[in-house]
């Protein structure tokens, strides 16, 4: 206990150097794009410095035509990454626990995998069309499988001694899921759902981009046509903090949800 | 094995666009019988030709007719071509010669109205450019160079050709590269193609950039072009001829009111497009006549086939109404 409480000073003052050398490390990489293009290392009209983009971003948070983008790309993302992360959990459970349907789906898994969610563009547009239903496919493809592979893991994981104790205290299938199966794949499910919502965001936008749903992709091909180079920028910020923001909150729920977990309760008790 | 391959995938495709017409048919295009408006979808790309349409529903002269319009941007008539055929949009724009391309495949497509036309003079909404220091001084001198063009084998080939031939040079020998317009005046100032074909704002981009015009191809193409049209398909023209009516007659009230209110236009085309309003005020605008060019666009379709586009005329009558 002692020594744990000494080391609690040198630890938090070891996270504020990583936000601090996080931070002086993006305003450095914004130094670097604000004077390039005005020392003429890029062409300034394509390549327009930090400082323009910025402005032009604070622009864009004044226009209801962005929030209804962002709305519409933040809606499209969640309904593709919920579809894809509920039908991953469960399809994985039941692949996980029965190996019978593990063997005989795992070379039709490996063959559809691998298979680039964006190939797929041609087949949803005549589908769909321009929809973000067309999108929303292409998310779930993208995102199913990191879930499917991640929850099958975790099943496969879960520790002989537990599952021979649920049957000696004849669990029913459901009990020995939801107290044994369940709880011991947490940790790969949520980073399955990490995985997963990254990989659904990229879809998206890539998906609003290049079929033109409605979304910060295709507000980002608008602005490409009008020879916006600024907006085109300023909306390619909004996408990254977009990313980094979800995989904030999802570290966040995943701290919480797996308090009890030991990988987490030595952090804590680390800091 | 790889033609095979594309037939099957291709017969999918088709079968799966006949299968989705059949299906959204019924709920969109059925006749206003309880006096409620009919639901059409418009399939247009957001570019400033496009910006009587959006002007006519600002003003109602599609509601007024019993249309309840939605205008969905797509990226180009690549997109909105299957798009009609297959019911999701009612209506679309494509340029002319995509639709000429489309009906020498026996697309069943009918054109409905006129789009937008070249200015007829030398500053229109398009132009050829080069490097202000180029040898090249008139559209002759491209003989032997690359010039950029959005899509290859479309409009741009066939007019500036045209602009090629009209200045006594040998359209044959013009070379294309295949340059999204956002990347055309870059293209040009690194010095990677010789000659760029820009629209607006692009053309105002490569003014600002200090490149030299050298043809107005459009204009050189025919006399006041018929750069684009509206069509449906031949089975929505076939089985409600009314609401092809309506629509006709409500797309030429907004053509005719955009011609004559430029400001209202220049306005409207900072709603769907971001193009910043001071180049919006200095954009050269296309004309927008409410009656198709015919002449034009049997023009166009002679030179598809001059310049090795189609191996045969398309029938020019069977598509435009």
């Amino acid at each position: 206990m002692v020594s744990v409480a000494a080391r609690r000073p040198r630890v938090t003052g070891r996270r504020y150097r990583s936000v601090t050398l996080g931070a002086l490390g993006l305003i450095g990489f914004g130094l670097v794009l604000e004077v390039a293009p005005r020392i003429g290392v890029v062409p300034i009209d394509f390549a327009p410095p930090t400082s323009q983009i910025l402005v032009t971003l604070v622009e864009q948070l004044d226009q209801g035509s962005f929030w209804t983008a962002l709305l519409r790309t933040l809606t499209t993302w969640a309904s593709g990454l919920a579809i894809a992360v509920v039908a991953g959990a469960v399809i994985g459970v039941l692949l996980g626990s029965l190996p019978i349907l593990r063997a005989a789906t795992a070379t039709t898994i490996e063959f559809l995998r691998p298979i680039p969610s964006v190939a797929l563009i041609p087949l949803v547009i005549v589908l769909y069309g321009t929809t973000p239903r067309s999108t929303i496919t292409l998310v779930v493809y993208a995102a199913f499988w990191q879930m499917l592979i991640q929850v099958m893991h975790g099943v496969a994981d879960v520790d002989p001694v537990a599952l021979d104790t649920a049957r000696s205290f004849r669990l029913g299938p459901w009990a020995k899921v939801r107290y044994v199966v369940w709880p011991s794949a947490l940790p790969y499910v949520m980073t399955g759902l990490r995985l997963a919502a990254a990989v659904a965001l990229i879809l998206t936008i890539t998906g609003e981009l290049v079929i033109g749903s409605p979304g910060l992709g295709k507000e980002i091909d608008t602005a490409q046509q009008s020879n916006e180079v600024r907006t085109v920028y300023a909306l390619i910020l909004v996408t990254g903090v977009l990313g980094v923001l979800i995989n904030l909150v999802i570290r966040r729920g995943e701290r919480a949800l797996l308090s009890w977990h030991p990988a987490n309760r030595a952090e804590k008790g680390a800091a | 094995m790889r033609r095979p391959l594309i037939a099957l995938f291709t017969a999918v495709a088709l079968l799966a666009t006949a299968a989705c017409g059949d299906s959204s048919d019924d709920n969109s295009a059925a006749p206003a019988a309880s006096g409620k408006p009919d639901a059409v979808n418009a399939g247009v790309i957001a570019i400033l030709d496009v910006a009587p349409i959006y002007l006519g529903k600002e003003k109602g002269f599609f509601s007024k007719r019993g249309i309840d319009l939605t205008l969905t941007t797509a990226q180009g008539g690549a997109a909105i071509v299957p798009a009609v055929l297959s019911g999701q949009y009612q209506f679309g724009f494509s340029n002319a010669v995509s639709l000429l391309l489309a009906k020498s495949q026996n697309a069943p497509l009918k054109v409905v109205c006129n789009g937008n036309n070249s200015t007829g003079v030398a500053d229109d909404f398009a132009g050829l450019f080069v490097k202000p220091d180029s040898p090249i001084q008139s559209p002759k001198d491209l003989v032997g160079k690359t010039v950029a063009a959005n899509t290859l084998k479309n409009i741009v080939d066939t007019s500036v050709r045209a602009s090629v031939k009209k200045d006594g040079g040998d359209p044959s020998q013009v070379k294309f590269t295949e340059l999204p317009f956002p990347e055309q005046v870059g293209a040009l100032q690194a010095g990677r193609v010789d000659a760029i074909f820009v629209v607006e704002p692009f053309q105002q981009a490569a003014i600002a950039a200090g490149m030299r015009k050298i043809a107005s191809s459009y204009v050189d193409a025919a006399p006041n072009l018929t750069v684009a049209l509206y069509f449906t398909s031949a089975k929505l023209a076939g089985e409600n001829p009314d609401l092809v009516k309506r629509f006709t007659e409500a797309m030429q009230e907004s053509l005719a009111y955009a011609d004559s209110h430029g400001d209202e236009v220049r306005d409207i085309i900072g709603t769907y497009t971001k193009i910043d309003p001071a180049t919006r005020a200095k954009m050269t605008l296309p004309k927008w006549p409410a009656d198709i060019n015919r002449e034009s666009v049997d023009a166009l379709a002679t030179a598809a086939v001059t310049d090795g586009l189609l191996t045969q005329k398309p029938d020019v009558a069977g598509l435009l109404p």
